[in-house]
């Protein structure tokens, strides 16, 4: 019992998942080879790049308790901006889709904190613009990004698993695990997402930090959207939207709380891990594509019901109920 | 705001011609009734689900896959299946207090899931015609924008006449003193579900009847279309304000940007990027005149 609290106590629940995820696709593939291999590793750790980053910004907005629509929008401006731009000089593309992403970041905190408007809103009117601007700048279409040999340089595997995206995504993820954990902002976000008013008694800037938190968010997706883009070197408005619903997924298995003021890179990382390797899994043990987003959506589904304030209440008044008959 | 639309599309010429408004209505019937909706689920607290336009695209296999056994039964199948889906999230959500938003994403990936094994991501086609019913005029007036008007009607009463519309809103307003004051926060919240459902199916039988087909596709992009007339509206994104006629409202606001970009011949792509701008800045109006007064 004491093991089991243990387990599935928030902070190690993610992990759990993720081993859970593990063991049990490892026993469908029966030793086959087919899941625990090198090759599906990689493949694993690609679709952790391109999720990943996104699931990040969009847990650290859930933890000022500021669900940022917007990341998906983004996700795909920044990467149509970055082939545009970058067409010469990929640094420079690079640079103009991480500025584009900061700029609308502090612009969408900014309409938050000084209008006191709810993010979602904010964030919704943010992503149907920057879905809208991707679409004027490509008129509808895919551009295809003339630097063929960047993308193979950065999904080239190093080391049999890695490659120089996932390196950067995973350092990114070290950055802001080291960020949250040891310094005073870290601990300022988590104080402003438990309780703003509270917080902003004791002294924090609220307001910076949530802007700070939304410019960060942009960011990263922007970051994400760019890397995706030339890693596939191509940009298109459209193909790249369907990213909020695993965005979101991972960042409730990973332990992010939608009440705000919970929630850990660490933990964020080990639910998209959990998603991208029951997505890769389950290729490798040969089911239909179809069949992972069942799965992908039973498992939110599982979360969201565990995660449910009323939860422990109702199953101990049904236990009750169930004593007296 | 609205002073300056009503300039701007009456200035615009070709917006006033007969074609132009039919269309117009018509584009505004399908987001409408999705709309109608969704400001159910607002209203009850519950922001919004991110899975009704998928509801609207299953509904539209169920409907054309039921006219095998005529078409009275695939309307009844359609909208049953409709509010079946929807029920179970609001009961989700109010029973156990689960994130509405969460419940709705994991309901968007299994419906596609699902839909999409049975299907394999076909397109479905009715066994034969017999849907003119549901794509004619009826009076000089399109049958969907009957279905739109009704929609809003029978919402708006029961928002407004019934008792379970002044509990939607006691929800919306305070969880916590609906409940003490003895209102069953789950049937209600599930009840604002059973609605969404009930209106969505509405417009995905309409989809699949104009356009004589069933498909996944149909609905994409419709929960923000309709969120967004919900919000432009002026009902509260925290619930517990607003109202289906201030919806319909913000769909016609929507949709009449919309055609007046397309008649000053702005592409598509630019009607996207003022449709997003449009939302923000409405939104943004809207909370500041709350601020002030």
């Amino acid at each position: 019992m004491i093991f089991l609290k243990m387990i599935t106590h928030e902070s190690i629940r993610p992990f759990t998942v993720l081993f859970g995820a593990i063991v049990v696709l490892g026993l469908v593939d029966r030793g086959n080879g087919n899941f625990l291999s090198v090759a599906t590793a990689f493949s694993v750790l690609q679709l952790f790049s391109t999720l990943g980053l996104v699931s990040l910004a969009l847990s650290l907005s859930l933890i000022v308790r500021g669900f940022d629509l917007s990341v998906a929008g983004m996700l795909s401006l920044a990467g149509c901006v970055a082939v545009l731009t970058g067409a010469e000089h990929p640094w420079l593309g690079l640079g103009a889709g991480l500025v584009l992403g900061l700029v609308a970041g502090i612009l969408q905190g900014l309409i938050i904190t000084q209008l006191k408007i709810p993010p979602l809103g904010v964030t919704l009117g943010g992503l149907l613009t920057f879905q809208g601007l991707s679409y004027a700048l490509t008129e509808g279409q895919t551009i295809a990004y003339p630097h063929y040999n960047l993308a193979l340089v950065l999904t080239k595997p190093i080391g049999g698993f890695l490659s120089y995206r996932s390196i950067i995504t995973l350092g990114v993820f070290l950055l802001i695990f080291l960020v949250m954990s040891y310094t005073r902002v870290g601990r300022d976000v988590m104080a402003t997402g438990s309780d703003q008013h509270a917080s902003r008694i004791a002294g924090v800037h609220t307001d910076r930090i949530l802007i700070g938190v939304f410019a960060t968010a942009g960011l990263l997706t922007a970051l994400a959207g760019v890397l995706l883009s030339y890693s596939l070197a191509a940009a298109s408005p459209v193909a790249l939207s369907d990213v909020l619903v695993p965005a979101a997924a991972a960042a409730i298995i990973g332990g992010v709380s939608l009440g705000g003021g919970k929630g850990n890179p660490l933990g964020v990382a080990a639910g998209v891990l959990t998603l991208c390797i029951l997505r890769s899994g389950l290729n490798a043990v040969g089911t239909s594509p179809f069949v992972h987003e069942i799965v992908t959506g039973a498992v939110l589904l599982l979360v969201a019901i565990l995660d449910a304030p009323s939860l422990p209440r109702r199953l101990i008044s049904w236990r009750l109920r169930a004593r007296r008959i | 705001m609205l002073l300056l639309l009503t300039i701007g599309a009456l200035a615009t010429p070709g917006f006033l011609s007969t074609p132009s408004i039919v269309a117009l209505l018509t584009s505004m019937s399908f987001i409408g009734c999705v709309a109608v909706g969704m400001t159910f689920i607002t209203l009850s607290g519950n922001i919004m689900s991110l899975c009704l336009g998928v509801t609207l695209s299953a509904s539209s296999l169920i409907f054309i896959s039921g006219l095998a056994f005529g078409i009275v039964p695939a309307l009844v199948l359609a909208i049953g299946f409709g509010i079946a889906i929807t029920a179970c999230q609001g009961f989700l959500v109010g029973y156990l207090q689960a994130n509405p938003i969460i419940v709705s994403i994991s309901a968007l990936a299994l419906m596609l899931g699902t839909a999409d094994l049975i299907t394999g991501g076909q397109r479905i086609y009715p066994p034969g015609d017999g849907l003119d019913i549901l794509t004619g005029n009826l009076f000089g007036v399109p049958v969907e924008v009957i279905f739109l008007i009704s929609s809003v009607g029978i919402g708006q009463v029961i928002l407004s006449y019934t008792r379970f519309g002044l509990r939607i809103y006691m929800v919306g307003t305070n969880l916590n003193a609906a409940q003490a004051a003895g209102v069953s926060i789950w049937r209600t919240i599930t009840g604002s579900y059973m609605l969404a459902g009930l209106f969505a199916a509405i417009a995905g039988i309409l989809l699949s009847a104009r356009y004589g087909s069933g498909d996944m596709e149909l609905g994409i992009g419709y929960d923000y279309d309709a969120i967004a007339a919900v919000l432009v509206g002026g009902t509260a994104i925290h619930g517990g304000e607003g109202s289906v006629l201030r919806t319909l409202l913000g769909v016609a606001v929507v949709s009449v940007i919309q055609v007046v970009l397309l008649l000053h011949g702005f592409s598509q792509q630019m009607q996207y990027l003022m449709t997003g701008l449009i939302v923000l800045t409405v939104i943004m109006l809207h909370s500041m005149g709350e601020e002030h007064s």
